[in-house]
């Protein structure tokens, strides 16, 4: 009795509850560890519609009879952790992604983040490890994202893998217009075992960013340069017309662009040019919390609609010699240029992308009603995403997506492998 | 004629003893709230008609008239997103998303009664001007009028203990003198430091019938920041500074 009574009593002694009326604030909560352990468990169960006349459908299922539709189980289990000591912090982020379908069952884990950051002052900070530095002021896409994987436009808020680099960032503040400067300078070695996929290996490559705070604008200039991939530069910038009020952009010019592609037979050909590439938007919120974000996206690397005719038309084709001959030797050859080529997202040149999400309609605390439309601005086909999101129980996130593709034979959507797929997403954080 | 002059230079004379310069009243005000370069501990709770809650935990830096940044401490979901305001400019930042993307005053990172603009509060002087001040029984009603267009209320009412100094209560009103939201201050709590101030902070909204929203501070004290501390580039490190 008397150890439970002074259990008892060092349990609030410990927690020291500072009460205010009928609310409590617990002391533990501020208190701050050395170390942390955190992320996100997600269950995203998913089901696709099959468009069986599509080009990619005849690509992916041309020697399988999975039937009109599809399910699909995802599991994810994301963790982060962090060490601090003095000056020096340690961070790691994994994701392991589990996911049962048509194909069977699949595990990957990968490590997102992993770096060592000293921070000697508040104005410097160097990273040294596996890092994700998200340039560009673009919702959607990111034509000034040098140093990092492609996003997803249908997916933006999602986290990603990173490169082994080394970075700082050196931060100066003044009175006056200019508020801020700060400057980046990356160090992305690319070789056989470290950063092999982001371009030719054996090369020390090197980024900089030199970001401005002036007159209440954010303004950025970007360059990469070093060999695994064509120099580049670009710029980009945001700022509040009002204050509801945003609108941003970004630039980018890459020098001596490589683009390979084929004809409608399958022939190969190589074409060398300097891009530009250009994204432009806004993001407005109107008196009844309704949020727009609009962008258009020039991407200058991309395909033309000829162009993705002609791949849409290979396909079709090797697919017409399987069922006929039996052989799979033009839709394998179709199948390998599609990776990392044709198979990126939004691998053509006019994109359109306009969200509207309204934010607690009827007093519905943490409920929010969203709809996004991606269109093809050049060849009018377009995939049209609703969802519902509600996150009213602390820790837990539901979502509710559908997407609903839509497009003639030959162009971007309509040859899409889905007519439409819906999927629930259940994410708990701890 | 001797006595009306006489009166008159009386009335002269005492005038300036009794007039309230609404300017320096509200200055004081601003300093018995917070110092002007502070840390603080947080706790915002939404409460929804059914007595449901949600509870966000933040630490929050803020230097000179225009600079505040908080990060999110609890709970798992918001941990580690931070928000940063610079005079009228205000960005959040998601550790997922990875950089940090412009927001507005009249948005709200955490649902419910309480925006932007209540979570990352610039001094009161720093934004409004004095119209004009009552006096109420115990208490000063200071008429304040938005000085820009980029404030998020055009106008504030705000009732002041005469003693203390303090406010009890502030209505949110739209330029045509809507109501847009109470905020009723209580519990007030000697937190060192000389900083005797309101604990607790309770907002209703006529927009958000039967919710409310409340702030408690569970720590505030007077401490100075570097500037690059209120940078865009800064916001993933907010933690170092506590």
């Amino acid at each position: 009795m008397k150890r439970l009574f002074l259990a008892l009593l060092f349990i609030i002694g410990f927690t020291a509850l500072v009460r205010a009326e009928e609310y409590t604030f617990d002391i533990s909560e501020i208190e701050k560890k050395p170390y942390h352990i955190g992320g996100y468990a997600e269950f995203k169960p998913v089901f696709f519609g099959l468009d069986k006349k599509a080009s990619l459908f005849k690509l992916k299922f041309y020697n399988r009879d999975e039937g009109a539709t599809l399910e699909e189980y995802n599991s994810t289990l994301q963790l982060e952790g962090s060490l601090q000591k003095g000056i020096a912090g340690l961070f790691i982020k994994t994701n392991t992604d589990y996911k049962k379908s048509y194909l069977g069952e699949d595990q990957q884990t990968t490590i997102y983040d992993g770096f060592l950051s000293l921070k000697p002052s508040s104005s410097l900070t160097i990273d040294l490890g596996k890092k994700t530095l998200k340039w560009g002021k673009g919702y959607a896409w990111n034509p000034t994202a040098f140093v990092d994987r492609p996003k997803d436009p249908d997916e933006p808020e999602q986290s990603m893998e990173g490169f082994i680099l080394a970075s700082a960032d050196y931060i100066k503040s003044f009175d006056g217009a200019l508020k801020t400067v700060s400057f980046t300078p990356v160090l992305i070695p690319v070789y056989n075992h470290m950063n092999n996929t982001f371009g030719d290996i054996n090369k020390l490559n090197f980024a900089g960013k030199l970001y401005f705070l002036f007159y209440d604008t954010d303004i950025d200039f970007i360059i990469f340069t070093g060999g695994s991939k064509t120099t580049r530069y670009g710029a980009d910038f945001s700022r509040n017309i009002t204050p509801n009020f945003e609108i941003h952009g970004e630039f980018s010019f890459i020098n001596d662009y490589k683009k390979k592609f084929i004809d409608g037979n399958g022939n190969s050909f190589e074409k060398e040019y300097d891009a530009k590439n250009y994204l432009i938007g806004i993001r407005y919120l109107t008196e009844k919390d309704t949020t727009y974000i609009f962008e258009y996206y020039r991407n200058g690397t991309g395909f033309s609609s000829g162009e993705m005719r002609d791949y849409f038309s290979f396909i079709n084709k090797g697919y017409d010699s399987y069922i006929s001959t039996g052989s799979a030797t033009l839709i394998k050859k179709a199948l390998t240029l599609t990776e990392g080529n044709y198979g990126k997202p939004n691998p053509t040149r006019d994109y359109i992308y306009l969200r509207v999400s309204q934010k607690e309609p009827f007093d519905m605390l943490y409920f929010t009603p969203s709809a996004t439309v991606i269109l093809n601005a050049a060849d009018k086909s377009f995939s049209l995403s609703p969802e519902l999101s509600y996150t009213g129980i602390t820790n837990l996130e539901l979502r509710v997506k559908a997407a609903f593709i839509s497009g003639e034979r030959l162009t971007e959507y309509g040859e899409k492998q889905n007519d439409y797929r819906t999927e629930l997403r259940a994410r708990y954080y701890f | 004629m001797l006595k009306i002059i006489g009166f008159i230079l009386t009335l002269i004379i005492a005038m300036p003893v009794y007039a309230i310069d609404g300017a320096a009243l509200l200055k004081q005000v601003d300093r018995n709230l917070s110092p002007e370069s502070y840390e603080s501990y947080r706790k915002l709770i939404n409460i929804e008609p059914d007595g449901r809650k949600k509870e966000f935990t933040l630490f929050t830096a803020k230097k000179g008239m225009d600079k505040v940044a908080s990060l999110f401490l609890a709970p798992a979901s918001e941990k580690g997103r931070s928000t940063l305001r610079l005079g009228d400019n205000m960005w959040l930042y998601i550790p997922n998303v990875g950089k940090p993307v412009r927001i507005t005053s009249l948005q709200s990172v955490v649902g419910g009664v309480f925006n932007n603009a209540d979570i990352l509060q610039l001094d009161y002087a720093a934004e409004y001007n004095v119209e004009k001040v009552e006096e109420k029984g115990n208490e000063y009603l200071l008429y304040l009028k938005a000085k820009t267009k980029t404030v998020a209320y055009d106008r504030l009412k705000v009732w002041a203990d005469k003693g203390k100094k303090l406010p009890t209560k502030i209505e949110c009103l739209t330029e045509a003198n809507m109501l847009i939201k109470t905020l009723y201050f209580k519990d007030i709590k000697d937190f060192g430091g000389g900083i005797v101030r309101p604990a607790v902070i309770e907002t209703d909204s006529p927009l958000y019938k039967g919710y409310k929203s409340v702030m408690i501070f569970a720590g505030i004290k007077e401490r100075k920041f570097k500037d690059e501390v209120f940078t865009l580039t800064f916001m993933p490190n907010l933690e170092s500074l506590r």
